[in-house]
């Protein structure tokens, strides 16, 4: 009797965390795959349910295709460099002695600033004309105005801005490192790229796995840095899915194939989640 | 839970009770709240405007609240307050394209009697067609806005070339002047995919006789458009006259590099011509200014933008927002805002207005300019249709599809938008 009432107990202190929870994620999450499954929009009179015609409609539209497109080619090229960047990175402050907390704000710097302020910031560095990218490289490239050019653009400022979150994330995770593995290591006379390759970068792997989620999570969402530097342009070369799905919601008003979007916005992010929680599984096995 | 009840009363009471005080009308008097975008500088002279107005309407008090300058940002504020029924609002300022959208969703109140037609002829009928939607007139022309060409004065002279008439005389002399001039770009003008593009591209498309949409048909795939639209790429990729990175260039960056003395012509909006008027303009007194060219055979037109006054649907007080409306529309106060904003009248008496003319001589040249310009395409769907031309001229500008496919692809998704809607 005793044992049981205290096993209730718990699932009742749950009750208030788990309510506010499903008020604001689990009731928002439900209502937009609702208004996906409807008609809905203020011009068209009174909404209608319509069942899957919106995800038919968004299999054949190829504005969807090419914003997925963007979105997965974003966020591979970014998340890769920043992982490589930032693990360089923090090897290098961990190897530091002296000046460390100034490495750590300054490094910070990029990660702190607002990304709509850094995206404007950016914006006047590419200009064509006036920009200080072209005038100290002493080159003419279009940055954010040639089809070739504009995603990249937009993932160096991604780069930029994110990189240092990588690098403090795995940097906690290097000092979190047993030193009696390092020093044994040296015993064995293992040279220095066997230790980076046999026992940190293994050691490293959760965090590094961490890192990735975060960063994969974000970079599906990205919205504010494209939406400042083009807006989705020149010729659709930078619509990613959030920029495609904000014209179609929010300008054009559709508010249930617009939800359609946004739930394939979610889709996406969901299946990057799931594999690499099966990597995590792996990794920590 | 019951005993809990009547304290929660309490401070529900408390906090909602002091708000009722602040914000609540003192009875006997209707506040009306007037949501506009930022206007230019002090907010002082529209203030004084409506302080009159609160004098001459005794029990009617007027709030005016700003937002954001952003078209896209004010349109997205409106949209989902409306969508809401929000009465938060009774009178609002509508940009040109969005009155058929609105007025469509049943957001805006029929504005008859405060336009009714014998009085219509008083304003430039762009805009009157811009706020009739099925035959009936949804908001009253507040400003108005329209595309011109800006050129240099001085540069034409010495090189003794007539300010263009069409557009092919344009992309000669532009040639034919940066050919002595190193340095200087030949024509700027607003390439970025947004909704500057297309009022960029219509210009080109009517001065050639073209159209998107007629009588409700998609009439844009055809030989005008296309040619029309070729000339556009071509300025930049075979006449070599425009800047590659017109890609990526909005009003302000091509006012820049024309208002630094680096461009020969530039299309933009009248607010420029304020700018290069400030003896401190590196273009100071070497900038004229006309209306764009045409092609051979077509004639000059410009897009038309600017701000209509409208009633929110689910106002509380629509007689006063009306009363409003009629007021801030009258001559008297737009010719008030006109001296103390620079803003261009909707109303063409104003235009012979000599007091105004003698604070704004350019008004006198805007005038034809604002006669001939036309609304975008009228359609309740005008912001679908626009993303869709958005995409298709941009891959034309960027050099991506031939003018063909791309006006091929758009007439196909302007059809769908129409037929789906209908």
């Amino acid at each position: 009797m005793k044992l049981e009432r205290e096993l209730d107990r718990p699932l009742w202190y749950l009750l208030p965390g788990g309510l506010l929870l499903a008020a604001v994620t689990l009731f928002p999450l439900g209502y937009v795959l609702w208004l996906s499954l409807q008609r809905h929009s203020p011009l068209h009179g009174p909404p209608r349910f319509i069942g899957l015609d919106n995800y038919l409609r968004l299999a054949a539209d190829e504005r969807f295709w090419n914003a997925l497109w963007n979105t997965v080619y974003f966020a591979a090229v970014s998340v890769a460099l920043e992982l490589v960047l930032g693990l360089v990175i923090a090897l290098m402050i961990e190897r530091t002695s002296r000046g460390r907390a100034l490495f750590y704000g300054v490094i910070l710097l990029p990660w702190a600033v607002p990304t709509a302020v850094s995206a404007r910031m950016w914006e006047w560095m590419y200009d064509a004309q006036i920009g200080v990218l072209n005038y100290l490289a002493g080159v003419h490239v279009n940055w954010l105005g040639s089809p070739g050019w504009a995603l990249n653009a937009a993932i160096a400022m991604d780069v930029w801005k994110s990189t240092p979150f990588v690098a403090l994330l795995l940097l906690a995770g290097l000092q979190s490192i047993p030193r009696d593995v390092y020093r044994a290591a040296a015993v064995d006379g293992a040279s220095g790229w066997t230790v980076l390759a046999r026992i940190t970068l293994p050691l490293l792997a959760p965090v590094m796995l961490v890192a990735l989620v975060f960063r994969t999570i974000d970079a599906f969402r990205v919205f504010d840095s494209i939406y400042v530097l083009t807006g989705g342009g020149p010729a659709d070369s930078t619509e990613t899915l959030s920029i495609y799905a904000y014209k179609v919601l929010f300008q054009g008003l559709e508010f249930g194939y617009g939800s359609a979007l946004a739930v394939s916005v979610f889709v996406c992010v969901a299946l990057a989640a799931l594999c690499y929680a099966q990597l995590m599984r792996k990794a920590l096995r | 839970m019951s005993r809990w009840a009547p304290a929660l009363l309490l401070a529900c009471a408390a906090v909602l009770l002091p708000a009722c005080d602040a914000d609540g009308p003192t009875p006997g008097s209707t506040v009306v709240v007037f949501k506009h975008g930022k206007l230019f500088g002090d907010a002082a002279p529209l203030r004084a405007l409506l302080d009159e107005f609160e004098r001459l309407h005794p029990g009617i008090m007027v709030r005016d609240e700003t937002l954001p300058a952003g078209s896209d940002e004010q349109h997205q504020f409106y949209a989902i307050n409306l969508q809401a029924n929000s009465p938060a609002f009774d009178v609002l300022a509508v940009d040109v394209i969005w009155v058929a959208e609105f007025a469509h969703a049943g957001w805006l109140h029929e504005l008859a009697l405060e336009l009714p037609p014998q009085e219509r002829s008083a304003f430039f009928p762009g805009p009157i067609e811009a706020v009739t939607h099925q035959g009936r007139v949804y908001a009253v022309p507040w400003f108005v806005d329209a595309g011109l060409l800006y050129y240099r004065k001085d540069l034409l002279e010495k090189h003794a070339f007539p300010v263009p008439r069409t557009w092919d005389e344009l992309a000669r002399t532009a040639q034919a002047v940066m050919a002595r001039e190193p340095g200087i770009a030949g024509f700027v003008w607003q390439g970025k995919q947004y909704e500057g593009l297309v009022c960029n591209a219509l210009e080109y498309m009517w001065s050639n006789g073209g159209e998107v949409l007629s009588a409700g048909r998609v009439v844009l795939d055809t030989p005008r458009n296309r040619e029309a639209l070729a000339f556009m790429a071509d300025l930049v990729h075979r006449y070599r006259v425009t800047p590659a990175s017109v890609t990526s260039a909005t009003e302000e960056p091509s006012r820049h590099v024309f208002g630094q003395g680096r461009a020969l012509f530039l299309r933009n909006w009248p607010y420029a011509w304020r700018l290069f008027q400030d003896p401190r303009s590196r273009v100071y007194g070497k900038v004229g200014v006309t209306l764009l060219p045409h092609f051979e055979g077509g004639a000059s037109a410009a897009t038309l933008g600017g701000w209509q006054l409208a009633v929110n649907r689910h106002s509380r007080y629509p007689e006063a927002g009306r009363k409003l409306v009629r007021y801030l529309a009258s001559v008297p106060a737009q010719k008030r805002l006109a001296l103390a904003y620079g803003f261009q009248p909707a109303r063409v008496a104003l235009y012979r207005d000599p007091e105004l003319l003698a604070a704004q001589p350019f008004l006198a040249t805007l005038e034809r300019v604002f006669a001939a310009a036309r609304p975008r395409p009228v359609t309740p769907y005008y912001v679908r249709v626009s993303q869709v031309l958005q995409s298709e001229l941009s891959a034309i500008v960027a050099g991506l599809k031939t003018p063909e496919a791309a006006l091929a692809a758009a007439a196909r998704k302007l059809r769908e938008i129409l037929a789906d809607e209908a």
